[in-house]
This record gives structure tokens, sequence and C-alpha cells, in this order.
């Protein structure tokens, strides 16, 4: 552990300091976000809503990821699968709203753990291959059994309504997500505190070590993978409702590459760094959206700097700073050569 | 019927070569600096857009075209290694992997905004004009590809064996402590691995383009040669090239029995299957860790 001089504080103090920045952080910027659609326009309320569809996807992948340590590219997929099984009840079925996203989410958890099922031997480099050749035969699919899919042509999805009260503006779907990614953030860090949370880190650490503890590594592996599924099949079937229609060309492995960078932007293993990578990916192409065809390119230097001058992402180079400057929590230590 | 598959697996070994190159970039890189560089993909969209350039553009020979693209598509490797990848070398690998991630995003939208977005045509020595040869039904310029291939190849191979500098870099792969204490310097060595694993990104480019197709998502190619690296064990130089090879013959063979969209991710579904069985991929070695 590394003090860099400054006073010893007792543990406590410091997870508690520490902690307290990050709530108050997380606070500031629920507060913001939830006072924004009333000042902003339309299309400002539309990109919030996306938004929180991708902080969900964002808070699944990094349990899975940043806390597991389990690499997936397989994260289109479940988003994919979440949103099709949605769009497909609600269209076809015409079952109520609540009850089609619920089933699909859970539906997507289940694959999820099917898919955690072959790659409990894999790992590294090889698990990131096979979860993405994953995404790849799922979009394939997708085109594929167009009875249920519509193929190319993309499916409409109908509005979503709870006991008669409909989401048919942006400025509803804007609250409904809200409210539906706050309970999720909590949830989420309740159980990275709590045993589970604790069995992901240690088996990220080393899974001999964690196997020897007993942690029962299939198990939790396998749990990994549904949970992670069950948060990106939740935010694939809202984003179903919010968007109105689907397009299977928008789930390639793009979307995939897309959501990681997205937690490691933000930074691994912290709720933080999702909703910052998610702001990051979600804000900053609009903020470029003046600049026409140099706009892919001065992201991509953007995303570039921004990894040169933070590393351990935008959540670590916040606790870094607030170490140094303010002497707040403690200089962080992340792992280094995760993912080897 | 055997006729058809024969001439089916010598247009797929074509292919596969040339997946074996870009396949064999990723591996080179991997084993002497411990990076993944996805830019790799994009090493081969940019060579092709270079030989295009000089080709249609300064109308040059082609053997120099050749020459120059190779050594251009080296250079940018050099720069990429030292801009984006060695700053960051001590941080976490997920990090310098999204950092190659950006910068194949800023390589792909330089190439759109200077080309667009249409497909360009690449002229090429060879022919493509079907040579019949006892029951082989091939074209000219398949055996060029895989002959240039198998060229480059068995060059690297005496390259790394023979001379002093593979020496070095074999000794850097395996420890750069050791090596380092050796007298090798390991920033060179860290060069000159992206300049090699470029220049032979380069070289598949000038290869695959005039057969599939020229426009800034050409890159793609490297999601197929990743592919081909991990089937044949990620860190393993045969494996990636074996790998690159039967993935190549395999998708091609699948386009045969079924439509185009399947033929996409019939290799995707193999590939799972041989990691479920193999989970280090054909020729790769098992990693165990210490507690």
């Amino acid at each position: 552990m590394n003090w860099r001089g400054g006073p010893l504080r007792g543990q406590r103090d410091w997870l508690k300091t520490g902690a307290s920045l990050q709530a108050l952080l997380l606070v500031v910027t629920g507060v913001a976000l939830l006072v924004l659609p009333n000042v902003a326009d339309n299309y400002v309320i539309y990109i919030g809503a996306r938004l929180f569809v991708y902080i969900l996807v964002a808070l699944g992948l990094n349990l899975l990821t940043g806390y597991a340590g389990q690499v997936s590219l397989g994260h289109a997929a479940f988003f994919a699968i979440g949103a099709y099984t949605a769009a497909v009840l609600a269209e076809s079925l015409h079952w109520p709203f609540v009850i089609c996203v619920i089933v699909s989410a859970f539906f997507t958890a289940i694959v999820g753990y099917l898919l955690g099922l072959p790659c409990l031997r894999l790992s590294g480099l090889y698990l990131a291959m096979a979860t993405l050749g994953f995404t790849l035969i799922v979009q394939e699919m997708l085109l594929q059994l167009s009875v249920i899919t519509h193929g190319s042509e993309g499916m409409l999805v109908p509005t979503a309504s709870i006991l008669g009260f409909t989401f048919d503006s942006d400025y509803r779907k804007y609250y409904l997500l809200f409210g539906v990614t706050i309970v999720m953030l909590i949830l989420t860090r309740n159980l990275v505190r709590g045993r589970t949370g604790r069995a992901f880190l240690a088996i990220r650490e080393n899974e001999r070590a964690a196997e020897a503890m007993g942690v029962n590594l299939a198990q939790y592996k396998t749990i990994a993978f549904a949970i992670s599924a069950l948060y990106t099949g939740l935010a694939g079937a809202l984003s179903a409702f919010l968007v109105g229609f689907l397009d299977p060309q928008e789930f390639s492995f793009f979307l995939s590459i897309q959501f990681i960078t997205i937690i490691i932007l933000g930074g691994l293993a912290s709720l933080l760094g999702s909703v910052l990578g998610a702001g990051f990916l979600i804000i900053l192409p609009e903020l470029l959206a003046g600049l026409d065809v140099w706009q892919a390119l001065v992201y991509g230097v953007i995303m570039v700097l921004t990894i040169l001058f933070m590393p351990f992402g935008l959540s670590g180079a916040i606790r870094r700073y607030a170490y140094r400057w303010l002497g707040i929590g403690v200089e962080p230590i992340i792992p280094r050569r995760l993912g080897h | 019927m055997i006729e058809i598959l024969a001439s089916q697996v010598v247009s797929g070994l074509a292919t596969g070569c040339v997946y074996a190159l870009v396949a064999l970039g990723f591996v080179l890189i991997y084993k002497a600096t411990d990076v993944v560089n996805f830019a790799q993909g994009e090493f081969v969209m940019a060579s092709g857009f270079i030989s295009y350039t000089l080709l249609i553009r300064y109308g040059l020979p082609y053997w120099l075209v050749f020459c120059l693209t190779i050594l251009l598509s080296g250079v940018m490797g050099v720069v990429l290694e030292r801009v984006v990848v060695r700053p960051i070398m001590s941080a976490p690998i997920f990090s310098i992997v999204i950092a190659t991630i950006g910068a194949s995003t800023v390589m792909r939208s330089a190439a759109g905004i200077i080309y667009g977005y249409d497909v360009l045509p690449l002229p090429t020595i060879f022919s493509k004009e079907p040579i019949q040869l006892g029951i082989l039904n091939f074209t000219p310029m398949d055996v060029g590809v895989i002959g240039c291939s198998i060229v480059i190849m068995l060059a690297l191979y005496l390259f790394f064996k023979w001379t002093k500098t593979g020496m070095a870099m074999r000794a850097t792969a395996q420890s750069q402590t050791a090596a380092q204490l050796m007298g090798v310097s390991v920033k060179q060595i860290f060069s000159l691995t992206w300049a090699i694993s470029a220049g032979i990104g380069g070289i598949a480019g000038v290869l695959i383009a005039p057969i599939i197709y020229l426009d800034p998502n050409l890159g793609t190619i490297g999601v197929k040669a990743f592919a081909g690296a991990i089937l044949g064990g990620f860190g393993s130089i045969p494996g990636a090239i074996i790998g690159g090879m039967l993935l190549g013959v395999l998708e091609n063979l699948s386009g045969y029995f079924f439509n185009a969209g399947i033929k996409q991710v019939s290799t995707y579904i193999l590939l799972i299957l041989v990691l479920i069985i193999r989970p280090s991929g054909l020729f790769g070695a098992v990693a165990m860790k210490k507690v």
C-alpha cells in the first residue's frame, strides 16, 4: 500500500471519506439528472434516457468484467436478446409492459447462465473471443429467424404503459428509466458489498486462491454471467420501448466494444465509473455532432487522450486527484495487468 | 463435387493465408510486449489505401508500391507504439487495448474523410482468370497470395531463427528483464516488433484488398484474424498461421454449403466448439497461475 506521506489514518476513517466522496458525486449527479428534463429540450431528454440504458448495461458488464474479472464482448447479444424478447412479447403476444420487461430480463439471465457454462474453462482473450463469437452468432440469428424477428426489416415496439398510464413522451420515459437506474444502482451497491461481490473480487484476483477459500468457482462465475445478462437484458428491453423500433444492424460487435469501452474509460470495478463512462460515451458524440465528418476522428483522439492521461479510467483519476490534492480517501490501488 | 470442393479449399487457403499474416501480427506484438493490438486490422486497411494512392495517383510501378507500402505501414506501427502504447505500458492491459481501439477509430475515420466510403478497386499483378489443372480450378491470384504469404512466413522464420536481432526479439519475448540484462535494448525491440507486425499487416492489405474490397471498413478483417489466432492458440506463432489458414478454408467451404449469412458465423460456432474442448486453442499453452 502506498501512503505517499501524510498522516496515517485509521482504516475505518479512509473507507468513510473515500466512500462519502463517491456518494457525494453520485448524489450531485442524481439531483442534476432529476431536474434536467424540466429545463432541457426534447432531444436532450431523449439522450438522457439513452444514457440511463447505457448505465444499466455498464453496471451489468462491470459486475462481470470489473468485479469478477471475466471479459465479455457478448453484451451486445444480451442487449439484443432483451430488446427482441420484449418486442416480441409486447407486439405479437400483447403482454403488459411491466411483465414484458421482467420476463425479458430473466430470459436474458437464463441465456447468460447458459453461455456462462461453456465459458467456465475460458479466460482472458479466449473468453473475449468466444463471447465475441456469441455476439456475431446472435446478430445473424436475428436476421435468419425472420418469422419471429422480421429479419432485416426490423421490429416496431408498441408504447409502454403501466395501469393505463402511457409512457408516450420522452419526458415520461426519461423518469421511468431514471427510476429503474436508481433502483438498480442501489441493488448493485448492495450486491458488490455482500458475499457475492466479495466472491467475484476473489475470483478476479486469483481463481486458485478463491477456490481454496471456499468460493465455488463454477457457481459464482455462472452467477456473474447470469446477473450481468439480467442487467443487460433489462436495459435492452427498456431501450426497445424507449426507441420504439429495433434494427438488427445496431446489435453488432461494435456495440459490444462500445460497452467494454464504457467500463474501462469509466473505471473497472467502480459504480461511479459505470455512470461516468456511460456519460462519456453517450454525451461526447452529441457534443461533437457539429463536427460532421470529423466527429469520429476527434472522438477517437479524445478517447486515446483520456486513456493516456487516465489509465485507470475516469473514476480512478477522480479518486487519485481527490487524494493528492484534497487528501480525501486513499491513493487507489488497482491491480496491474488485469485480464491476463 | 470433389472438384468444386478442391477449388473452394484453394481459394479459402488464399484468404486464410492473409488471415494468418494478420494473426501473425497480433501474436508477434503480444509475445514481445504483452499487448493486444486491436488496431492490427487497421494496418491492413491503411496499407490498402496507401498502395491505391501510390499506384493510381502517382502511377508508380507495382513492385515499388509493394515495398513502399510495407515500409510506410511499418512506420505507422512504430508511430502508434511510440505515441499511444508506450506512454501507458505500465497501465492495466485493458486500458492499452482500449487505447488501440481508439487509435483504430481514428485511422478508420481518417481513411473515410480522405477516400470516402465507396468501394475502390485496387489493381493487382496477378490475373483473376481461372486456370484448370487436373481437378483443381484456381486463379493465379490465389496462388500468388498463397506464395507471397509463404515466402513472408519463411523469411520471418529465418529472421527469428538465425539473425542476432531475431534472437534478441525471442529473448525479449521470454523475459524482458533477462533480455535487458543481456544488453538487449528492450525499447528498440518493442519498436521493431511493432514495425514488423504493421509491415506484415501492410503486405496482407496489398494482397487481400484486390480480392475482397477496399473501403475504410476493411479493418474488420482484424476480427477474423484474431479469431484465427485464438483458434490456433494465442501466443503461438505456428498456431496463428495454421489457425488463420484453417479459418479461411472453413469459411469458404461453409459458404459452399450454406447461405452467405451462415457462412459468416459458422466459423465462430466452430471456434466456440473448439474452445470448449481445448480452452487454449489448438496449440496454445495452458497458463498456470501461482497462488
